[in-house]
């Protein structure tokens, strides 16, 4: 069975790497990016199935970025991952394509249900 | 409503902005290192319940100890940094040291700056005697040219704080260098009247330099 290509973008490596590495555990293909170049140069070389994304990193707007991917293809799902509770990020985020959002510190077993989520919509298109 | 009252309300109200930007930011922060630690125990739990207990799996166990002991200690130097910040507010006038005063903002504005791929550099001269007035006031006044640097800089841009003594002064500059992209907005944080007010009330004075630096100047010794 094919595992799902996750791209997960958070400027706080130790973060990612920690989520990146449970998520592996759980059988996702998992890759992780920093900044927002990092990310377009991965999502092209291997585009995705799911991205998760933090609408809060460094250089490159999140919202930017998710415009781009789903511009690229409008059927890879995007998670937003926020900090913070900004609710006008979120709600431009949602609009501008996002699935769904979860709030940091996460729940992995909440984060899996939605990345399966978003795969079943992706499989349904 | 006097013309002094009313500026004394609109100082209150930007003072209350400037607190609740502070806040904001420290709680981002905080949820950050909160976010590591608890994957970073997430992932512990994984590997005990697959049962993962070879050499190399104790190895990354202590890592990963050790990275929830620094993101502990880097929070726990945060809240140190917003306790100091509150505390300036105990009381309207006290003795304070400008470079400490200065530190707390570098320190609870850096995730400000590195969201903005803004560098935020210091440069202190170190025996800088401490000097009697409003704390408070000074970290406000301050703050409102660093974020006329944060709203107007392009990324990789340069803010820097500098503080030297002479002519029994405290001299202190803030530097912003980088490509404007856009317009301080026709209200800014902190109106110059404002900011004139405020130096004033400091005793001192402010110089635009031009070239994008703004010169502090406060008396080493306050009457």
């Amino acid at each position: 069975m094919t595992r799902t290509k996750i791209l997960l973008v958070d400027d706080e490596v130790e973060f990612a790497s920690a989520l990146a590495e449970r998520l592996q555990m759980r059988n996702y293909d998992v890759r992780t990016a920093s900044n927002g170049l990092e990310a377009m140069a991965l999502f092209h070389e291997s585009p995705p199935d799911v991205v998760l994304l933090d609408l809060r990193i460094p250089g490159m707007d999140g919202l930017e970025i998710l415009s781009n991917i789903k511009k690229f293809d409008p059927s890879i799902e995007v998670l937003m991952l926020t900090g913070h509770g900004d609710r006008e990020s979120v709600q431009k985020g949602m609009q501008t394509g996002a699935l769904e959002y979860i709030m940091k510190p996460i729940d992995i077993d909440e984060l899996t249900s939605k990345i399966n989520r978003a795969m079943k919509k992706r499989e349904k298109i | 409503m006097r013309r002094d009252d009313k500026q004394e309300q609109e100082l209150r109200l930007l003072q209350l902005r400037f607190i609740g930007k502070i806040l904001a930011g420290f709680t981002h922060e905080s949820k950050n290192y909160l976010a590591i630690i608890n994957e970073s125990a997430g992932l512990m739990g994984d590997m005990i319940q697959m049962g993962k207990s070879s050499e190399k799996d104790l190895s990354e166990y202590l890592q990963i100890i050790r990275s929830v002991e620094d993101q502990i200690r880097r929070s726990n130097d945060h809240f140190r940094a917003l306790n100091r910040f509150a505390h300036r507010m105990d009381t309207e006038l006290s003795s304070y040291n400008i470079n400490e005063s200065l530190e707390e903002l570098v320190a609870l504005l850096t995730r400000f700056a590195n969201q903005r791929k803004i560098t935020l550099k210091k440069n202190f001269q170190e025996d800088i005697p401490s000097i009697y007035g409003n704390p408070a006031l000074f970290q406000l006044l301050v703050f409102s040219f660093l974020d006329k640097g944060f709203s107007t800089l392009d990324k990789d841009s340069r803010i820097t704080l500098q503080t030297a003594v002479a002519d029994r002064t405290v001299q202190i500059k803030i530097i912003l260098e980088g490509t404007v992209v856009k317009q301080e907005s026709d209200v800014p944080f902190l109106p110059f009247e404002m900011a004139e007010k405020i130096i004033d009330q400091l005793q001192g004075n402010i110089k635009q330099e031009g070239g994008g630096e703004t010169l502090l100047i406060l008396p080493l010794t306050a009457s």
